[in-house]
């Protein structure tokens, strides 16, 4: 699979005033997202989520290291060829109508107005606007200026998605809509980096995750790697006594009986066949043995605890 | 070209939809309606015999009849600075917002996630503001052309050639309005200066007398030195009056039409969106 975005060192200070150190956005970050490819940017305020995206784009420009789109440094204006972006908190000028709005960014982006006219009305009917194309945005409620937003960051067909907070103000059918939208184009082949806050959505829609905390990575990988408690398993076996429990135990194993069945907490994958084997050794019954799954929100917030403990 | 476009059709439909395009022209057609009403001329074959301004009778200087031509080209030339002022202000009032508006936060984003140069975009939006302020100036001054000539049936194709003066000094203070809107993002204080310093250009052309009045040398060189970095309002205010007026024209008057005003009047609108592209190139968003 093509790599589309491409981050490597990347670093960013911003100035401060005088007398003041620096303030260190970015300190090294490296990700990449593939075609075809959801990937969910995630951290706390300040983090570095939003520097990111705007570097992506050219916004902002890196103190250090690298950053590409569609293999183009972002330098290049023409790395955003084929890059949509929706930003959070966006203005599209409201004395435009949807087609008005969509006319020029697809002709900024290069498009054709043949080709314009052809992709308007059936963008806007994916974004379910069709009633709306030729009403000033100003008459738009939030949820739907943000549809309209995604319209125009989709008018000039790109490979790249950017979008900053994507279902902000949606109701939750239309948030639905707008997930199974981006699917559809990360099935089309379209890299999707998603911002948001909304953990759940990223959890729902996202194949890779990058977690960032003070402008460093602090957890990356897919979103079952990451909500995965790799040495907690959920026991369900019979017998369970207390004799088991206290060999379990012996072993240096945490054993919790919750409910019936038991939550063990172990070093690695060896130490758990020991505990197995203990188990069958006993003669007892293995019935289910399942590793413990966490939320995205419980990996979030475990990141920012160990923030609070380290300051 | 499709930038361009893009950004006109953006400038045009903002100054639309903001009720800036419809003052600009309606404040335009009311001092065309106003000029149109308060003039009635009497002319027998062809030379005037009297004129009324505001209903009230002209003094005609103890001449019977003056010829027409002489009028209208009097009428033109003086009549031309005055569209001057009013076309330089109203321009700047209605594009100096331009940039700041589009630098506003969620904005811009929209505008520099595109395939565009920073340079190109901030350049389509300087046309775009110079189409619409030109577009003003050949509205008022095609106008009130077409009503002199309806009225008097002298064509003098001069009167419409002073607009291109006019259009020079606006391009050289949008220029500078860009400027100032890419480094502060805000119209108030891009209006403000603007007009600051077309007033005191049009206070520098005393440059001579100032320096002569002020007590240090370094004030003195400081004093000329600014006569030549700013752009010249009142020379260029006074080449279009000699230029619309020609030959007819006294010598004191003509003698501003050289190139040196034109030229450092220029330079300074170049410099200054040299300036404006290269800081919008740097400007972090």
């Amino acid at each position: 699979m093509t790599t589309l975005i491409e981050v490597s060192g990347l670093r960013k200070l911003y100035r401060s005033s005088f007398g003041k150190p620096k303030i260190t956005a970015l300190d090294g970050i490296d990700f990449h997202v593939s075609e075809g490819e959801m990937f969910g940017l995630l951290g706390p305020n300040g983090a570095g989520k939003t520097t990111t995206v705007k570097i992506l784009l050219g916004l902002t420009h890196p103190t250090s290291g690298s950053a590409s789109v569609g293999g183009l440094p972002v330098k290049n204006p023409e790395s955003r060829r084929h890059v949509g972006y929706l930003p959070e908190g966006h203005k599209i000028p409201n004395y435009l109508t949807a087609r008005q709005a969509l006319s020029i960014f697809g002709r900024m982006s290069g498009m054709e107005t043949s080709a314009i006219q052809k992709r308007i009305p059936e963008l806007l009917e994916r974004v379910r606007l069709s009633q709306w194309i030729d009403v000033r945005v100003k008459k738009f409620s939030k949820g739907m200026t943000q549809r309209l937003g995604l319209a125009c960051a989709l008018i000039h067909s790109p490979k790249v998605l950017l979008l900053d907070e994507p279902t902000d103000g949606v109701d939750p059918v239309g948030r639905r809509e707008i997930r199974d939208l981006l699917r559809e184009e990360a099935k089309n082949g379209c890299a999707v980096l998603l911002n948001s806050h909304l953990l759940s959505e990223i959890e729902l829609t996202c194949d890779r995750v990058a977690m960032l905390r003070k402008g460093k990575v602090a957890a990356f990988g897919s979103v079952e790697e990451l909500t995965r408690k790799t040495a907690t398993y959920k026991m369900v076996a019979s017998p369970i006594d207390e004799s088991l429990v206290a060999a379990f135990r012996e072993t240096g194993a945490g054993v919790e009986r919750v409910n019936g069945h038991m939550v063990l907490s172990v070093t690695d994958v060896e130490h758990l066949n020991a505990l197995v084997d203990k188990l069958r050794a006993g003669g007892g019954m293995l019935n289910e043995l399942t590793p413990v799954r966490s939320t995205l929100e419980d990996v979030f917030v475990d990141l920012i605890r160990a923030e609070e403990v380290q300051q | 070209m499709k930038v361009l476009v893009a950004n006109i059709e953006d400038v045009m439909r903002e100054a639309a939809a903001r009720w800036t395009l419809i003052a600009y022209f309606f404040l335009s057609t009311i001092f065309i309606i106003i000029f149109a009403s308060a003039i009635n001329l009497d002319i027998v074959n062809g030379a005037l015999a009297g004129a009324k301004l505001f209903g009230k009778e002209v003094e005609m200087g103890g001449h019977n009849e003056i010829s027409i031509e002489k009028l209208v080209l009097g009428f033109e030339s003086g009549f031309s600075v005055f569209l001057y002022f009013i076309c330089t202000f109203l321009a700047i009032f209605a594009t100096a917002h331009l940039v700041p508006r589009m630098q506003e936060k969620g904005t811009i984003d929209l505008y520099l996630s595109r395939p565009v140069s920073r340079v190109r975009l901030l350049l389509s939006r300087y046309i775009a503001g110079l189409i619409l302020a030109g577009s003003n100036v050949i509205y008022l001054m095609g106008t009130i052309w077409l009503i002199v000539a309806w009225k008097t049936h002298v064509f003098h194709p001069r009167f419409l050639l002073g607009g291109t003066i006019i259009f020079l000094i606006i391009a050289v203070l949008l220029a500078f309005a860009f400027l100032v809107g890419v480094v502060t993002s805000s119209t108030a204080v891009s209006i403000m200066t603007s007009y600051g310093i077309f007033f005191f250009g049009l206070m520098l052309a005393a440059h001579d007398k100032i320096a002569a009045a002020v007590s240090k040398e370094w004030q003195a060189a400081l004093i000329n030195a600014l006569y030549w970095i700013f752009p010249k309002s009142a020379e260029l205010g006074q080449a279009v009056i000699a230029f619309v007026g020609g030959d007819e024209m006294p010598e004191r008057v003509l003698s501003v039409l050289t190139p040196a005003p034109f030229l450092s009047t220029a330079a300074f609108g170049v410099v200054c969106l040299v300036l404006a592209s290269w800081l919008f190139t740097k400007k972090e968003f």
